[in-house]
């Protein structure tokens, strides 16, 4: 039975939800949101149209988020800046999270079977990495010779790709418990594990 | 048009799925469906979002839906429940064999989420920011529960 929780009015859905964003956010808010998830390079004008500001506000919070390492800036084909997320702040950002929720020793027991699917993946395909195996399905279909072959799976492809990319995002987590392991000692000198290193 | 396969890879969601966003889709449906729990199938390697529904639409006790999203935004919200209704509200590239879909954006209407050219529609879901994909899947699943009804699925408003 449907409860009290009651469905709002509304004329068209996306000016609903965009109309609600913008009542509780602001504009710095949005742009970070919007930003965060532009993972190849955009103008400040279509950030502008996605985060419901002015390009002017957009251009201001884009050049502090670049001066906190959250956005990388580049030059465009006609001269404008462009803005994207940082992989280096993402990467940073992914490894706190896992670092949050997941134990050292869980975290190193899925490192290692996300590389033994890793290497399952180039056994099986004979290639090293994603990429390969699309140049070497590629080749085999202009090559007439593909007939033995079953099509590219594209769920292999992207399994192998989501793969990857998450095992980086593991390997940086431990990177840096184990950095910190290590830092922390160094202030501490009386612990006997800085002699172990 | 090429056989099944070629179509088949020309309709699949493009690039590996995005862990940070599927994170973000799982917080808004926990925390705006009281009717929604929603886990992602693996904590650091995830392939998709599962949400369960207390109550299903229409006739149905109980509903799920199953999310995927990619980096580079194309997505896939998918509806199954306890009388087997499927649709399913997408982004992804279709070769143009949608005839009815202009852009990316399409819906596989229910019952059966059906993938035949001339059935699959437009979607009314334009927004690009996951949140806010998320939100409107939401807002048209309320309307439809309230009013025991699929039809207000794909229209878009919910007029007084």
């Amino acid at each position: 039975m449907p409860d009290s929780t009651g469905s709002d009015e509304f004329a068209d859905v996306n000016e609903a939800v965009g109309a609600e964003w913008e009542d509780e956010t602001t504009p710095y808010e949005r742009v970070r949101e919007v930003i965060s998830r532009a993972y190849t390079p955009v103008s400040a004008d279509a950030i502008a149209e996605t985060a419901r500001t002015s390009p002017k506000t957009v251009r201001k919070h884009l050049n502090t988020l670049a001066d906190e390492g959250f956005v990388t800036t580049g030059t465009g084909e006609n001269g404008a800046t462009t803005y994207r997320r940082s992989s280096e702040s993402l990467v940073v950002e992914q490894a706190a999270d896992i670092l949050d929720h997941v134990s050292m020793d869980e975290l190193v027991a899925r490192v290692s079977e996300m590389r033994e699917q890793i290497s399952g993946f180039q056994a099986e395909y004979g290639v090293d990495s994603p990429e390969g195996l699309l140049v070497d399905r590629t080749n085999q279909t202009l090559a007439e010779t593909a007939k033995d072959h079953d099509d590219l799976d594209p769920e292999v492809l992207q399994e192998w790709q989501t793969t990857r990319r998450n095992l980086a995002f593991a390997n940086a987590a431990l990177s840096i418990a184990n950095a910190e392991r290590f830092v922390n000692d160094e202030s501490h000198p009386s612990d006997e594990s800085v002699l172990a290193q | 048009m090429g056989g099944n396969s070629t179509t088949n890879e020309g309709h699949s969601l493009r690039g590996p799925l995005d862990r940070p966003v599927l994170i973000s889709i799982r917080d808004v449906f926990n925390g705006d469906e009281p009717l929604a729990t929603a886990e992602l199938d693996d904590y650091l390697n995830p392939d998709a979002v599962e949400v369960t529904f207390d109550d299903g639409l229409c006739d149905a006790d109980t509903a799920r839906m199953d999310i995927q999203w990619t980096i580079q935004n194309d997505y896939k919200f998918h509806y199954t429940d306890s009388q087997s209704v499927d649709f399913r509200w997408g982004e992804h590239p279709h070769n143009g064999d949608y005839i009815n879909v202009i852009g990316l954006e399409h819906y596989h209407p229910p019952p059966n989420a059906s993938s035949d050219p001339s059935d699959v529609e437009d979607s009314c879901i334009t927004q690009s920011p996951e949140k806010l994909v998320t939100r409107a899947v939401l807002k048209l699943w309320r309307v439809a529960y309230h009013t025991n009804s699929l039809a207000p699925l794909n229209s878009g408003s919910n007029p007084p």
